[in-house]
């Protein structure tokens, strides 16, 4: 038997980028799942808890758990080695007077920063929600952080990073899956911004609790297709 | 006959001993418009010469943007600020009276410096020699006209046919990634039904070179593509990954090559 | 100097099969044994490493600049000369032989150029086999264009780029024999001197441009492919590089120099803008394919191009040669140029310059169709003199190109010293006294893929090797000759650079021995120069470095073009004819045309250098034309 092709993934500078680019396509998109998620918030306390719930009760649940871990460990180990390539090919900053060829954006240059940022987020996120005390029940939980002026100042922080994170990520990981043609690489690059906008959500969504706009407002009736997955 | 001004100079000084460079500083009388930023150069040499100071190291050939062998970074601009084109293309009335125009040299470990402005790009060389070529040997070819080409395929394998090999992608990008100039040789030959047999291992080969040389990692910033002067797409770069990306998954195992590489004037030490 | 050009027998369809098949072979086991050392990497120097290396020999290259995808081969734009007939519009091996003979003003050899003619089409079919990108019809198969007065259209193209696609097809061949083993690459080496032993050329010294070290390799034959000498001009369309140095070094060793006299002087360049300029910029002759060149009719003549009526301009080219127009031979638009300059109606600043004006075509054609055709030169344009070709007309003069004459080769490429081989335009073979358009890359191909891997193992397996060694007092004595002559320049303690005198060199000749010559310029410029070079040697003005110093190196070759430029006057004033690029005041028609004088000057002029302050011995090699009857070139 003969696993070069698949040890190539590990081994040289493409293959990395490909297992950074492939887990980090698939985090966005538990991202988005994940906001649709939150979203459910809006539709008040009854109808988030039941999808937890419905969730929860689902036997694969711990299995789908190693594999998001599994993803996010694929994206950082990858994403630092990369960066420790480049560290030692002599990259950064290389001249006395530094600066953009015209290339980069905010959101390519502060990929590291933004990477890093939310890797703090993300460990602050896990004990905060993943291993809290659950009892009060999952909207309880969420909607009390949410009217916390501290947490959501760090939450709307770290859906800004995301937000960056992605303008640039989700459409990079795209190049270097090698899905880039002259006819459609501006949808990927669209798509790109507008995932990376709806991010905002997330950051939006606590600042409608903090603001107690939940308590003004009736619960919102979600989108027919939603109710139908739902129930 | 134009009248010229006045300019300062900081440029990056480094002698053959030393590990790292400072910057010194030239003050240059009556630059004419018309001349191009090496003709300044040139006229500064033989001014330095002439006062017994020693000469700038800068290196250029055929001064019309198509050897590749001219590249300085100029006020932080790779290839100065005209985009899309060479050292050696710039001229001097794109700078005014009292500026401040500060030389650098190309930067990136793969790219040992020599002295002052002067640099070994070899590593460039390498990669082509893991696979940047078509195994043919002259006389054995079949008449020209027997496999034909889409013409717009044919443009597509001439627009990454069109590097020039100076080093400008690397120097740009934050990574020090070699990927725009090997994703374009890789592109110009995976397009042409020529290079089709070879398509496997030349990726593979090129790609296992370009590692082993030290070159960075893209993190698809297109900072090359920003400054290349033959305005190559990192759409090659994408090329070059579906390749990679085909040869692990889909194509039968090619034997791998071995990586034999030419001694360059300037030894790289991992290689010895 | 015994000048034996071993042409072959049989007709001269036959000839090269018939060398082919008495030539000696040398046994693929025993390649591995030779080594061959092969100096330059251009479109020669590549190409030759890349064949020689697929036979299996050992292959040592070396290469001024620091890869040896810079050779100044690259810069070629036009294209590609190949009788393949794909136009059907009457191309043959035959006609293509014709062609190139004739516009040489029939000074080559009848047998050299068929060969060359023959094989144009195997370059063709192997560099689309390497991945040259050449440009396609929509049916997709090879589009061709006509090109430098051809009435036919056989030039195969890269855009403007064809020099720069060739060039790295042959070094990406190279470059997998690196990756072979056959072939080792040294770069940023300057050969100095070569080592002749027992009558043959054995090896090389070099001088490492890092380290300064003098390095000697040796071998069993040396292959020069290190171009022309344009540079003699100072300014010239060649790259700073571009030097006389090695084949002057295998002029001193006793290989004859063939007809130095024959320069090419390319129509259309950019005009030089000041004292600062170092180089020219060609623009491609395709150019002329759209455009009509003029100037004003009347003297001095200052208005704008656009506020001088259509009345009040000439069309020289298309006036006096009604039937090319403004596609005549680069010789005849160039020196055409030149007099309307000495009339007094030459334009731009410095009134050096003629128009080539876009507005006809584009009128007719629309600008789209101009840029997608000359879109690269036309920006090329503007970046060096800031003006709109669109809208204002091209100033354009002529500058020196190329080089015709070279060293002298036989039949299988050898110089006078055997085992001492040149290639490309570093010999003087096929383009006689005027090269056309699209043939220099036809030639350094030719030699490098197809010629040398044929006659260069004809020569191992004849020749009896005696031992070599680099320890040989051969190789120390031109050691010791060449760290003496670095020595004296790095001890020199004068106050003008070498790049003083460079450009001084260059004005003698531009001015003396340029475009048109006459005895008495000749004699001017033959008293110039050495006084010249006497002045160089004592009051020269170099950094003091023996390790990277790019003055010393400069240093170098200024000192060979200084003794060369001497033989290339020379040899213009011994050639009383005009023919080709070469023109002679006192050999002209009443209409100022070149007169050619085939009784007198049908022969290749070879200089044999007799030793330091000797006057260099000329010898003669009639050239026999049994197929082609010499005519008068004309393009009327």
């Amino acid at each position: 038997m003969n696993f070069k092709f698949a040890l190539r993934l590990f081994t040289s500078s493409i293959g990395r980028k490909t297992i950074m680019a492939a887990s980090g396509l698939a985090l966005a998109f538990f991202m988005l799942v994940h906001l649709a998620e939150n979203l459910l918030l809006l539709k008040g306390e009854a109808a988030y808890n039941g999808w937890v719930d419905f969730l929860l009760s689902n036997p694969l649940i711990p299995v789908a758990e190693i594999g998001l871990l599994i993803l996010f460990l694929a994206h950082i180990i990858t994403g630092l080695w990369v960066r420790y390539e480049n560290y030692k090919a002599g990259g950064f900053s290389k001249y006395e007077e530094s600066k953009s060829q015209g290339g980069r954006t905010i959101g390519s240059a502060t990929m590291i920063y933004t990477a890093f940022a939310l890797l703090a987020y993300l460990v602050y996120h896990m004990i905060h929600f993943r291993f809290a005390d659950h009892s009060v029940g999952f909207y309880q939980m969420v909607t009390e952080a949410f009217r916390n002026k501290l947490f959501v100042s760090v939450y709307v922080a770290g859906a800004l990073a995301l937000a960056l994170h992605l303008s640039h990520g989700f459409q990079s990981a795209f190049q270097t899956l090698g899905l880039n043609h002259d006819k459609y690489s501006f949808l990927i690059k669209a798509a790109g911004y507008a995932v990376a906008v709806s991010m905002i959500l997330f950051a939006m969504l606590s600042v409608y609790f903090l603001l107690g706009m939940d308590l003004r407002f009736a619960p919102l009736s979600a989108p027919k297709v939603l109710e139908t997955v739902i129930n | 006959m134009e009248k010229g001004f006045n300019i300062t100079l900081r440029v990056w000084k480094k002698s053959q001993d030393e590990k790292d460079g400072r910057f010194e500083t030239y003050k240059l009388e009556n630059v004419i418009p018309d001349m191009s930023f090496l003709e300044m150069l040139d006229v500064l040499n033989e001014k330095l010469l002439k006062e017994g100071k020693e000469p700038i190291a800068v290196e250029s050939d055929c001064r019309e943007g198509i050897c590749g062998c001219c590249g300085l970074v100029i006020n932080g601009d790779v290839h100065g600020p005209d985009e899309h084109s060479t050292v050696c293309q710039l001229h001097m009335r794109r700078f005014k009276d009292g500026d401040i125009i500060t030389i650098e040299p190309f930067k990136a470990s793969p790219f040992p410096p020599i002295k002052d402005l002067v640099i070994d790009r070899s590593a460039l060389d390498k990669i082509i020699s893991a696979g940047g070529y078509v195994s043919v040997n002259a006389g054995s070819a079949p008449e020209a006209n027997s496999i034909p080409v889409n013409k717009s395929l044919a443009e597509k394998a001439m627009d990454a046919a069109a590097c020039i090999g100076c080093g400008a992608c690397v120097a740009a990008c934050p990574n020090s990634a070699a990927m725009l100039f090997t994703g374009a040789k890789i592109s110009q030959l995976a397009i042409l039904p020529q290079g089709n047999p070879e398509r496997t291992s030349r990726v593979l080969n090129m790609v296992k070179a370009m590692d082993f040389l030290g070159f960075g990692n893209c993190s698809n910033e297109y900072e090359c593509e920003a400054v290349c002067p033959k305005e190559i797409k990192i759409s090659n770069i994408a090329r070059m990954n579906r390749e990679f990306l085909r040869a692990n998954f889909i194509c039968e195992e090619d034997p791998e090559m071995p990586l034999v590489f030419h001694k360059s004037t300037v030894d790289i030490p991992e290689e010895e | 100097m015994k000048l034996n050009s071993k042409i072959p027998s049989g007709n001269i369809q036959q000839k090269w099969d018939n060398y082919k098949f008495s030539a000696k072979l040398v046994n693929p086991n025993n390649r591995k044994k030779f080594e061959i050392i092969i100096i330059g990497s251009g479109l020669a120097g590549a190409s030759a490493a890349a064949s020689l290396g697929e036979q299996g020999y050992n292959v040592n290259v070396f290469t001024l600049p620091d890869s040896p995808r810079r050779a100044h081969s690259i810069a070629a734009q036009g294209g590609i000369n190949a009788a393949k007939n794909y136009k059907y519009d009457g191309d043959s091996v035959y006609r293509l032989f014709y062609d190139t003979l004739k516009g040489g003003d029939y000074r080559a050899r009848e047998a050299n150029v068929y060969r060359l003619a023959q094989i144009s089409n195997q370059i063709i079919d192997h560099c689309v086999a390497t991945g040259v990108p050449f440009a396609r019809e929509y049916g997709g198969l090879l589009d061709n264009r006509s090109f430098g007065g051809a009435q036919v259209s056989r030039t195969f193209y890269a855009r403007g780029q064809t020099g720069q696609q060739l060039l790295l097809g042959a070094y990406s061949q190279m470059m997998r024999q690196v990756a072979a083993g056959t072939v080792k690459v040294f770069s940023r080496r300057e050969m100095l001197d070569i080592v002749v032993k027992d009558g043959k050329a054995r090896g090389v010294i070099v001088r490492n441009l890092v380290s300064g070290e003098i390095e000697k390799y040796c071998g069993h034959a040396v292959l020069l492919c290190t171009g022309g000498y344009s540079n003699v001009f100072y300014l010239s369309t060649n790259a700073a590089n571009c030097n006389i140095s090695a084949a002057w070094a295998a002029y001193k060793k006793g290989a004859g120099f063939a007809n130095p006299c024959f320069t090419q002087i390319h129509p259309t360049c950019i005009p030089r803008s000041g004292d600062h300029q170092s180089k020219l910029t060609l623009m491609s002759e395709s150019l002329r394919n759209d455009a009509r060149v003029w100037v004003p009719l009347k003297k001095g003549d200052k208005r704008k191009p656009s506020d001088i009526p259509q009345e009040e301009r000439d069309y020289y080219l298309e006036r006096i040669y009604p039937a090319f127009g403004n596609l005549v031979p680069r010789d005849i638009a160039s020196r055409a140029a030149k007099r309307m300059i000495d009339e007094g109606r030459g334009v731009g600043a410095t009134g050096q310059a003629v128009y080539l004006d876009f507005k006809d075509a584009i009128a007719k054609q629309g600008t789209e169709k101009i840029k997608e055709k000359y879109g690269n030169l036309f920006d090329m344009y503007y970046q060096i003199t800031d003006e709109n070709a669109y809208e204002v007309p091209m100033r354009i003069y002529p500058a020196p190109h190329y080089t015709m004459g070279g060293l002298w080769v036989d039949y299988e490429l050898m110089t006078a010293v055997e085992g001492l081989f040149a290639l490309g335009e570093a010999n003087f073979s096929d383009h006689g006294a005027n090269r056309l358009g699209a043939s220099a890359l036809m030639q350094g191909l030719a030699d490098g893929y197809f010629i040398i891997s044929s006659t260069l193992p004809n020569y191992l397996a004849n020749a009896s090797f005696g031992k070599a060694e680099t320890t040989d007092k051969e190789f120390k004595e031109c050691e010791e000759s060449v760290k003496s002559k670095i020595a004296k320049l790095l001890s020199a303690k004068g106050n003008k650079t070498p790049n003083e005198f460079h450009r001084q060199l260059g004005e003698i000749m531009w001015n003396y021995c340029g475009m048109s010559r006459s005895e008495e310029s000749l004699k001017k410029a033959l008293s110039e120069i050495p006084k010249l070079r006497e002045e160089f040697w004592q009051n020269v003005k170099i950094h003091q470095d023996s390790r990277f110093n790019q003055t010393l190196e400069k240093a170098l070759k200024t000192a060979d073009f200084l003794e060369f430029a001497e033989l290339l006057v020379k040899d213009a004033l011994e050639r009383k004819e005009s023919c080709g690029g070469h023109f002679r005041e006192e050999s002209k028609t009443p209409e100022g045309e070149a007169k050619r004088d085939d009784e007198n000057f049908s022969h290749v002029s070879v200089w044999e250098y007799a030793g330091e302050k000797k006057e260099p011995i000329l010898n003669k090699e009639k050239l026999e034309f049994e197929n082609l009857k010499p005519s008068v070139r004309s393009y009327k």
